[in-house]
């Protein structure tokens, strides 16, 4: 049975529309040992149709360890939205529910290059040297996250010392225990410092750099 | 099965001059962009999450809008509301505004990106939740206190939860946290319940749901995990108590977002207080849902609002141009 309806199908073709450049999509999976892996497999197949610069490769979570690593995948099923380089922007779990809309956003901003960010952010992440990493913890039900992960992937694009990860938390019950999640959105930085909720763009990077 | 949520925001010209611009995306706003596109007015709504609907978003059912006699989700029901306005021609773009200046007869509205002019402004912000404002309060927000059952009730299965309030609020989202949680408490601060009778019905015959009355609740200790608790104290008596419970869920009323605008327009309490034409106490200004000084705040209140004002706002809009022109 087809994971997207015919009628949000339609849509999605017309949302992917703006599309330039070529984006694959690396997906990371396994036969086994992963709720959601086939039905996150599927929904990208469905996806890859609906516009011709859309690519998948699947990649094999226990057996393609190069790609795995090269990727710094440790959970599965992972997405690595790949442009003409690798901007460290991932998602773990199923991209379904309000996350869907995270998953269309990135593949835009990977492929026509338009990131939506405030001049003072841009001149910020230019002079970054320190890496930073930010997971944001998700549920698909939740209507305020999709900001919160799309503001991190958009650091993320524009620079390459950041990489973000959403995370949908109920597919990783262990990292709710690891990092305290109880509530969603929760974007943690650099393992240590966490920001509550949908913040502001200047919030959250104010939270990075006292992380610094 | 999965559902796909698709939101996106419109590609918007900043040179343009709006007729009118809708600030908010709530059941008001979305209304009010429905009628204003339909009076083909040039319209930009602008919102600062990528989901439209406010607070219907994080309302799981919603059983008292007419026209649907079983109970439609909040979130559908935003989704629907979204998508009839955009049909029509609405536009919608994904910014949080940062700065108005309404008195001028051209408004502008300047968000983090953009600075937008428009002849009109339609203020559709609704409120927020109301914090209890007791210890512990903030530094516990996503570590057990939570001010959205939809969002984090999930993150309670088999734990027991207390619920603040004594509205619809309080006692409907008690409903929903009871299809996670083995215990619900409901901690009120009075004596009388200001929820619906339908809902209180339920709430009282619900085997996981225990309600008490008269409680302050005067602190939140949830850093130890094996001993997380509420400090309480019966308010009549005084008598203090522990109550050990996993998390906290607020529904204590709302405050309206407005400190964008004060200053600028007339506020009651926070509110805006408007005519019966949903104008403002500055010419091209409107206000319309949740936002408002007035005695409801419901979805079915805030569409008639939204409604209303952009049916005075085009009328304004022809004399607008009309002016200009002659």
């Amino acid at each position: 049975m087809p994971i997207l309806d015919e009628k949000t199908k339609t849509e999605v073709k017309k949302i992917l529309s703006p599309m330039q450049d070529v984006v694959t999509l690396k997906l990371f999976t396994q036969p086994f040992e992963c709720g959601y892996c086939k039905d996150t497999h599927l929904l990208l197949d469905e996806l890859a149709e609906l516009n011709p610069k859309l690519k998948i490769e699947v990649n094999q979570f226990d057996t393609d360890i190069d790609e795995v690593s090269k990727h710094r995948i440790d959970k599965i099923p992972a997405i690595a939205i790949v442009g003409s380089k690798d901007y460290g922007i991932r998602f773990y779990g199923i991209p379904a529910g309000y996350e869907f809309s995270s998953l269309l956003n990135a593949i835009l901003m990977v492929s026509t290059g338009i990131v939506k960010l405030a001049e003072e952010t841009k001149a910020w992440l230019s002079k970054l040297d320190k890496p930073v990493h930010l997971q944001v913890f998700v549920t698909p039900t939740c209507p305020y996250c999709p900001p919160a992960v799309i503001l991190a992937h958009a650091l993320a694009y524009y620079s390459d010392k950041v990489s973000a990860d959403m995370v949908e938390i109920s597919e990783f019950p262990h990292l709710a225990n690891k990092y305290s999640v109880q509530g969603v959105p929760r974007t943690v930085i650099n393992e240590s410092f966490y920001q509550e909720g949908a913040a502001p763009e200047a919030m959250l990077v104010a939270k990075i750099k006292e992380s610094l | 099965m999965f559902d796909f949520n698709l939101s996106f925001s419109a590609v918007v010209n900043a040179d343009e001059l709006y007729d009118l611009i809708i600030i908010g995306g709530g059941p008001a706003g979305l209304t009010a962009g429905l009628y204003a596109s339909r009076y083909k007015l040039k319209t930009l709504l602008l919102e600062k999450a990528i989901v439209s609907g406010g607070q219907l978003t994080s309302t799981e059912w919603v059983e008292n809008y007419p026209g649907f006699p079983e109970p439609i989700l909040g979130q559908k029901l935003a989704k629907d509301m979204e998508t009839q306005a955009k049909s029509f021609g609405l536009e919608i773009a994904v910014e949080t505004v940062t700065a108005v200046n309404l008195v001028p007869n051209i408004k502008e509205v300047i968000t983090e990106i953009n600075t937008f002019r428009a002849k009109t402004v339609l203020i559709a912000t609704g409120s927020s939740s109301r914090k209890l404002g007791i210890d512990g309060e903030l530094d516990y927000v996503g570590r057990g206190v939570s001010y959205c059952a939809t969002c984090d009730g999930p993150f309670y299965p088999d734990k027991v939860v207390a619920v603040a309030g004594g509205g619809n609020s309080a006692f409907e989202e008690s409903l929903f946290l009871a299809k996670y949680a083995t215990k619900v408490i409901i901690l009120h601060r009075g004596s009388t319940f200001k929820a619906d009778p339908i809902i209180k019905e339920r709430v009282f015959a619900h085997p996981k749901i225990e309600v008490r009355t008269d409680v302050q609740i005067n602190s939140i200790q949830f850093n130890d995990e094996s001993d997380r608790h509420l400090q309480i104290s019966d308010s009549k008596t005084n008598e203090k108590q522990k109550l050990n419970v996993d998390g906290l869920f607020v529904f204590v009323g709302s405050i309206p977002n407005t400190e964008l605008f004060s200053g600028q327009i007339e506020l009651e309490n926070g509110y805006i207080v408007t005519d019966r034409t949903h104008q403002c106490s500055v010419s091209g200004v409107w206000a319309a849902g949740d936002v408002q000084a007035k005695a409801l705040r419901q979805v079915a209140t805030a569409v008639g609002d939204g409604a209303c004002a952009a049916y005075w706002i085009h009328k304004y809009i022809e004399d607008f141009d009309h002016a200009r022109t002659t």
